[in-house]
């Protein structure tokens, strides 16, 4: 096996260089991951150009020492940092240069005191820093190399394997820190684009260089799915005005007093660079206040200001590229958490809440047709209360509606997943409307009062099960309803039971419920979901 | 001088068929951590299926070098002056990149065409079948990549996937991305449009899977060709056979395997159907 013990200025400038051409094969991808802190969807691009500067004026390094590189990225970084993930790479480099100052070589003691170093200067530059993004994947990648180093040896290829291993878990935990990625089913962009410049060094001192010609970095994948549509994470993230940035140039520049001085004027501020040279980058309403400013203090150079709604519109687009062409849209009606999430992951274009005992109004469907960005709209209403008023939205616009009649969550789902991406409007909604009449329907909620109902004798709050919306049983448990109802359908063809348990079921009883059908019918494939919708405590389809 | 004709491993034409169509197939490389093997030569697909699924480390896939078609086209050009590449589809592989590296590097007077198929597995195979035929017919370079280009639009190539699991690590899914994270569980069925991976519906078992390709491939009105393929499970190909013997005649239904290539990304219990329309009179 190939070791490596040191690493003087020349091969630190290779392993960047190997790292940078690394990033730029994966560079789009990860602008497509980009949503923190705004869904402008440029991570990947601009830590590409930021790699791009770094590499350059490595190459201008008075001598190859390990300090003089290290200090000419820093300086190259800083120069051409674009966007935060830029910036906060550029403090990256700068830790590293900080920590490398006077070394001809380092040795992996010393990488992984200058990663420490990296990590400190990250989070220093930033006036509110966030968990969930590259910062703490670099404080990650920072203890994994120091623990590794504690443990034995003098190569730098473990500590650098380790140094891999931890961003690679470091980016796929991103969402569990952040709510918007977690929303957004992605890990951070700006993590991401970090373990690939990390993963790319690594791969040169291992020697791998012919290998990366045809190879590609990885894309991580967080254990985690969309539950938001991009257009509301775009809508939740409100833009913020102004992108702004640029480098000013001067003398004794003092960073504290300009980042104090920013703070209030605008989000995400970052200031970061030395008495003579600060770059700057602040989400602000006002780019002109932030610029008067700074002019006082200096020259500025590479002024860029963006206005951010706009970069909203290229990240919806990039997100529409990304998701299948569908030109019809499917607007569908639906309560509960759970059941909001399962329609939207398996493609409605819009959800508007309703159901049993709150239906919508027809001006709530209306609304939402002339929020989604197709002119030809399928409407699943889901409720035999709501076909009628879906059914009266055709008359109030002019784009193309069809509904298919759908009376039940389970009948809803089906017609979904039967959504043909290839077929058009007509056939679509006759695959739809075959596809809910194949399955089967039970809803089980508890009696609001005593009464006595198709021949049955029912007790208040005792449950009730109902086949394809018809009151067909009563009981003294859920379980004893179910399966009653169940008794009713002939099972051998069946292949599939979903339960969705409703937000008042207890999850003891619906443990029991999803145990004692996998006891009965133990040939079928049983999926168990928290639907959280109200009035049914179970909504069971079979198909 | 007959023209030669070239493909790549994803055709997902092996063994026999190889040598009955006299055609050179160029493998490309699978890849579990530092192993590195040719496709299908150095590793059988059941080895590999078996170490898909139980391997920690997902494998990937590299497209052949330049001079792994160098090489193929150097010992072609002692034969002819004619050579054909079929390569499965430039947006899910480096492969006809290759092809084209190479055609640069060849020196000598053979010709070669190479032709991006936008399609894989027996999509591309098909297409391939059908042009060796031609090519028989006496057939010239020109001629046949006019027809290989014809031919594309008549293949389609219809999947099922049994979990969405490497379809979602294995990245190059195109507009597929879109089936992945969902709450519910489901099967995707994917076809190849404009050679990516498209959705285009699902289902939720694997019996409404083999409803679905049985009940698209016989939609067809008029086809040349059909073939049926699997990736762990032979059983449910015969029940596809079988159904297809009703309209088809089952001694010309292609049989084969998906390729371990794009196997990474389809995962076990996976099912390929693949359909050449005649061409219009």
């Amino acid at each position: 096996m190939k070791q490596v013990n040191t690493i003087g200025g020349q091969d630190l400038r290779e392993m960047f260089a190997a790292a940078a051409g690394w990033l730029e094969k994966s560079s789009s991808e990860i602008d497509a991951l980009n949503v923190f802190p705004v869904p402008d969807g440029d991570t990947g691009t601009n830590m590409l150009l930021t790699m791009r500067s770094t590499i350059e004026e490595a190459y201008r390094a008075p001598d190859n020492s390990a300090a003089a590189v290290a200090q000419a990225m820093a300086k190259g970084a800083l120069m051409g940092a674009r966007g935060n993930s830029g910036v906060i790479l550029s403090q990256i480099l700068r830790g590293l240069a900080q920590s490398l100052a006077e070394k001809e070589t380092f040795t992996a003691v010393e990488l992984a005191s200058a990663l420490q170093q990296s990590a400190a200067m990250a989070y220093n530059g930033l006036s509110n820093p966030v968990e969930g993004t590259m910062l703490t994947v670099i404080k990650d990648v920072a203890a994994a190399a120091q623990a590794q180093v504690a443990g034995d040896g003098d190569d730098l290829i473990p500590v650098m394997e380790a140094v891999v291993d931890a961003a690679s878990e470091s980016v796929a935990n991103t969402p569990n820190l952040l709510r918007v990625l977690r929303e957004a089913g992605v890990v951070d962009a700006g993590g991401q684009g970090l373990y690939t410049i990390l993963e790319g060094a690594l791969r040169y001192l291992r020697g791998e260089m012919e290998q990366m010609r045809f190879r590609k970095p990885q894309i991580i994948v967080g254990d985690i799915h969309a539950t938001k549509l991009p257009e509301m994470i775009a809508a939740d993230e409100i833009p913020y005005g102004y992108c702004t940035e640029f480098l000013l140039k001067g003398e004794k520049i003092d960073t504290g007093k300009i980042k104090k001085k920013l703070e209030k004027k605008g989000e995400s501020l970052i200031v970061v660079g030395d008495e003579a040279a600060v770059r700057i980058h602040i989400h602000t309403l006002d780019p002109g206040e932030v610029l008067a400013y700074t002019a006082d203090l200096g020259t500025m150079h590479q002024v860029s200001i963006r206005n951010m709604d706009e970069q909203h519109q290229d990240y919806l687009e990039m997100q529409r590229e990304k998701a299948p062409a569908v030109d019809t849209g499917i607007i569908v009606v639906v309560a509960g958490d759970g059941l909001t999430e399962v329609f939207t992951s398996l493609g409605a274009s819009a959800v508007v809440p309703g159901g049993q005992t709150m239906n919508p109004s027809t001006k709530d469907l209306l609304q939402a047709v002339e929020r989604v960005a197709s002119d030809k709209i399928i409407m699943l209403p889901n409720n035999k209360n709501i076909v009628a008023a879906a059914n009266q939205v055709q008359s109030l616009t002019e784009k193309t509606i069809e509904v298919v009649p759908t009376k039940t969550i389970p009948q809803g789902v089906a017609a979904l997943l039967a959504f043909d991406y290839e077929a058009n409007l007509e056939t679509n909604t006759q695959l739809m409307q075959k596809a809910a009449a194949a399955v089967r329907s039970i809803e089980i909620t508890r009696a609001v009062r005593a009464t006595r109902l198709g021949g049955l004798e029912i007790k208040k709050k005792q449950p009730i099960g109902f086949l394809e919306g018809d009151l067909v049983a009563v009981g003294n448990s859920t379980t004893d309803v179910l399966d009653q109802v169940l008794a009713r359908l002939d099972l051998e063809k069946a292949e599939v039971i979903t339960v969705y348990c409703g937000a008042d079921a207890e999850t003891d009883e619906a443990e029991q419920v999803s145990g004692s059908i996998r006891e009965k019918y133990p040939q079928l494939q049983i999926e168990v979901i928290q639907g959280g919708q109200p009035h049914y405590d179970y909504i069971v389809s079979v198909e | 001088m007959a023209v030669k004709i070239i493909t790549d491993s994803l055709s997902d034409i092996t063994g026999d068929l190889v040598g009955e169509l006299g055609i050179n197939v160029v493998p490309l490389y699978v890849r579990f951590g530092e192993e590195v093997y040719r496709d299908r030569i150095e590793m059988t697909t059941d080895e590999f299926y078996r170490r898909l699924v139980q391997d920690a480390a997902l494998p990937s896939t590299t497209q052949p070098t330049p001079h792994d078609f160098l090489e193929i086209y150097q010992k072609l050009a002692k034969e002819t002056d004619e050579i054909l590449v079929i390569t499965l589809s430039s947006k899910l592989s480096g492969t006809y990149q290759s092809a084209l590296q190479a055609k640069n590097l060849l020196e000598g007077k053979c010709r070669v065409e190479i032709v991006d198929s936008q399609t894989v597995a027996m999509g591309l195979g098909l297409i391939v079948v059908s042009t060796v035929k031609a090519a028989r017919a006496g057939a010239g370079l020109d001629k046949l990549v006019d027809f290989v280009q014809r031919a594309m639009a008549r293949s389609h190539l219809i999947c099922y996937f049994d979990t969405l699991k490497y379809l979602a690590k294995g990245g190059r899914i195109g507009k597929a991305q879109g089936f992945v994270g969902s709450v519910l569980s489901f099967k995707p069925i994917l076809t190849i449009k404009d050679g990516v991976m498209s959705p285009i519906t699902r289902v939720r078992s694997k019996a409404a899977g083999i409803d679905y390709l049985s009940n698209s491939a016989a939609n067809f009105p008029n086809v040349e060709a059909l073939a049926v393929e699997h990736c762990t499970t032979p059983d449910d190909a015969e029940a596809l056979v079988e159904r297809f013997s009703s309209f088809f005649p089952r001694e010309r239904i292609y049989r084969s395997t998906i390729s371990p290539v794009v196997g990474t990304y389809a995962g076990p219990g996976a099912l390929a159907v693949s359909v050449l329309e005649a061409e219009k009179a």
